[in-house]
C-alpha cells in the first residue's frame, strides 16, 4: 500500500519543483513548494511536512543553512529528509544536513516516488512522524 | 714570516713605487697579502699592478711573480678592453677619488668571473694621484645563489598558480557538474513524468502542455551553459571576433534592456543615454557582453531594486555604466570575478557558471576596450565600467 502524506519540495529550478509536485500530488500527496530555504521556514511556521524533498544548492538560503536553522528552532522535528542533490560527495552532504536519504540528479521518477513512499511510512530521526499517517511497524 | 721583517713583495713594491717604507706599516700588509676572499693590490698611475695578495692570487689566478708589473687591462674582458673601459675607469676614479662596479672579469685560465670592484685614487699633498688602491671581490658564487634562488621563488610561483588553476577548475568542475546536472534531472523526470501521466491515463492536454513546456525550459538552460563553455575554450583558443560593422551602441544597449524588461515587469531599469552613439565592432559579440552584465546587475539584486544603465560619449570611445542595488561584492572578490570560473564568495549557490564576466572582458579587450568592476562607494551595490574605442582596437 502507498503511504500518503503531507510533502515539501524544496527545490530552486522551477521545472524540478513544478514536475515534482504535480506526480507528487497524482500519488495522493498533499505538496507544498517553496524555492528556497527560507521561504520553507516561513511555511513550516503553520505547516508541518511530514517529508522535506529538499536540494542543497540554492540562493538565499541553501539547504545546509536550511536545515540548521531547522533543527535550532526544533520546527518539526520528527520531518523526514529526502536530498535531491547534484552535488560531488553526496553522501558526505547528506550526512552534513543528517538526511534519511538522498538522490543524486539526475534520478528517475520511480526512484524518487518509491523512497518517498518508503520514508513516509519510516519514522523519523527525531521521533515519529507528527502528520496523520501514522508509522507503520 | 716575521711581522717586523719588510716582506719580498713590499720590498719590489717599494722599489717600484719610491715610496718610503714605514716600519709601522709591516703587520697591516701582513693583513692585507694574507686575507683570502679578496683581492687587494696596487696599481701604478698607468694601471700596471705594484702588489699582490693572496686574495688576488685565489681569485685571479695569477701568482705576485706574474702579474707584478703587468697592467691590470689583462683582467678585462676583450669586450670591455675594444671599449677602453680599464683606462676611463682609472680616469673617473682620479676625478672622483673612487669608484665602484661591478662587471664580468678574466682569470688567468681564460675562465670569467663576477666581480664587485673598488678602485680608489691615492693622491699626493698636491692632489696627483700616484697610485690606486683595488679591492675586487668574487661574486659569481654569491650571483649564482642568487640565480637560484630566483629560480626557486620562480619554481614556487609557478607551482603556486599550478596550485591555483587546479583550485579554480576543481571549483569550476563542481560548479559545472551542478549545473548540467540540474536541467539533466529536469529533462528526465519531466520525461518521466509524461511517461507516468500517460501510462496511469491522466496525460490530458495541459498536462502535455505543461511538460513540453518544461521540456523547452530545461533544454534552453542546457543550450545556454554549453554555449557558455564553448564561448570559453573558443575565447581562450584566441579567435578574435570577426564580424566587424558600423552600429549604434545606444540602440544596442536599449535592445537589451528591452528584453531584460520583458523578462521582468517588476524592476526599475533606467537608461540615460544620448540619441544616439556610432562605434565599429562586433555587434553581436558587444551584444553579448551587454547581456552579461545586465544578467549580472539583475540576478544579484533584489527584485524590486534599481538597476542604473548609463551611456555616455568619451574622449576616444564610449562608456558604460551599469549601477545596482543588489548583493555587492568585495575587494577579494573583484580581483577573482574576471577569472575563468571566478565568482563572489557571497554567491555560491546562484545559478551559471560564472563564466559570463570571464568572457565579457575577452570579448571588450578584443575590441581595445576596458571593463571593470567596483563596489558601490559606500552604499550596498556594484558599479560595472566599460569602455570601447569609438573603432575597435584604435584605443
Amino acid at each position: 500500500m502507498t503511504m500518503c502524506g503531507r510533502v515539501l519540495v524544496v527545490e530552486d529550478d522551477a521545472v524540478l519543483r513544478e514536475t515534482l509536485e504535480e506526480v507528487l500530488r497524482d500519488e495522493g500527496h498533499e505538496v507544498r513548494t517553496a524555492a528556497h530555504g527560507q521561504e520553507a521556514l516561513d511555511l513550516m511556521d503553520e505547516w508541518h511536512p511530514e517529508l522535506i524533498i529538499l536540494d542543497l544548492m540554492m540562493p538565499v538560503m541553501d539547504g545546509f543553512a536550511f536545515r540548521d536553522e531547522q533543527l535550532r528552532k526544533g520546527i518539526a522535528l520528527g520531518t523526514r529528509v529526502l536530498v535531491l542533490s547534484a552535488a560531488r560527495d553526496l553522501e558526505a552532504a547528506a550526512t552534513r544536513v543528517t538526511a534519511d536519504a538522498f538522490l543524486s540528479k539526475p534520478f528517475r521518477l520511480d526512484e524518487v516516488l518509491s523512497s518517498v513512499s518508503l520514508l513516509l511510512g519510516a519514522p523519523g530521526r527525531y521521533g515519529p512522524g507528527d502528520g496523520t499517517s501514522p508509522p507503520v511497524s | 714570516m716575521s711581522l717586523l721583517e719588510e716582506s719580498e713583495i713590499a720590498r719590489a713594491n717599494r722599489a717600484i713605487t719610491g715610496l718610503p717604507f714605514l716600519p709601522g706599516e709591516i703587520a697591516f700588509r701582513v693583513l692585507v697579502e694574507s686575507v683570502q676572499d679578496y683581492a687587494i693590490f696596487l696599481l701604478g698611475p698607468q694601471g700596471q699592478v705594484l702588489t699582490w695578495n693572496q686574495g688576488a692570487e685565489r681569485i685571479k689566478g695569477y701568482t705576485a711573480d706574474e702579474i707584478i708589473g703587468e697592467h691590470f687591462s689583462r683582467f678585462y674582458t676583450p669586450e670591455e678592453i675594444a671599449e677602453n673601459r680599464p683606462a676611463r675607469l682609472l680616469e673617473v676614479a682620479s676625478r672622483d677619488g673612487r669608484v665602484e662596479i661591478e662587471g664580468w672579469r678574466v682569470r688567468k685560465d681564460g675562465t670569467r668571473f663576477w666581480a664587485d670592484v673598488i678602485l680608489t685614487a691615492l693622491k699626493d699633498e698636491d692632489g696627483h694621484t700616484y697610485a690606486y688602491a683595488k679591492v675586487t671581490r668574487d661574486l659569481t658564487e654569491k650571483r649564482a645563489a642568487e640565480e637560484r634562488e630566483r629560480r626557486l621563488l620562480a619554481e614556487q610561483e609557478a607551482r603556486a598558480a599550478a596550485e591555483e588553476a587546479l583550485i579554480a577548475r576543481d571549483r569550476f568542475l563542481s560548479i559545472a557538474s551542478h549545473e548540467l546536472k540540474t536541467p539533466a534531472a529536469s529533462l528526465r523526470l519531466t520525461v518521466d513524468s509524461l511517461l507516468r501521466a500517460r501510462s496511469t491515463g491522466r496525460l490530458d492536454d495541459e498536462r502535455l502542455e505543461s511538460g513540453l513546456n518544461r521540456l523547452s525550459t530545461a533544454t534552453s538552460r542546457l543550450d545556454t551553459l554549453v554555449n557558455e563553455l564553448l564561448d570559453v575554450s573558443r575565447l581562450q583558443s584566441g579567435t578574435r571576433p570577426s564580424a566587424m560593422e558600423r552600429f549604434d551602441f545606444v540602440a544596442l544597449v536599449r535592445d537589451v534592456v528591452e528584453r531584460f524588461t520583458d523578462a521582468d515587469d517588476d524592476r526599475r531599469i533606467v537608461v540615460t543615454a544620448p540619441d544616439e552613439s556610432w562605434i565599429v565592432g562586433d555587434a553581436s559579440r558587444l551584444d553579448q557582453v551587454v547581456t552579461n552584465v545586465m544578467d549580472n546587475a539583475v540576478k544579484y539584486s533584489p527584485i524590486d531594486e534599481r538597476v542604473e544603465v548609463d551611456v555616455a560619449d568619451v574622449p576616444g570611445g564610449v562608456a558604460l555604466t551599469v549601477t545596482d542595488r543588489g548583493v555587492g561584492i568585495d575587494d577579494e572578490a573583484v580581483a577573482r570575478l574576471f577569472e575563468a570560473f571566478g565568482r563572489g564568495t557571497n554567491v555560491e549557490h546562484i545559478p551559471g557558471l560564472g563564466l559570463g564576466l570571464f568572457i565579457s572582458r575577452q570579448i571588450v579587450e578584443h575590441h581595445g576596450g576596458r571593463i571593470q568592476v567596483e563596489p558601490r562607494q559606500g552604499e550596498q551595490g556594484t558599479v560595472m565600467r566599460m569602455w570601447l574605442p569609438r573603432e575597435a582596437g584604435s584605443e
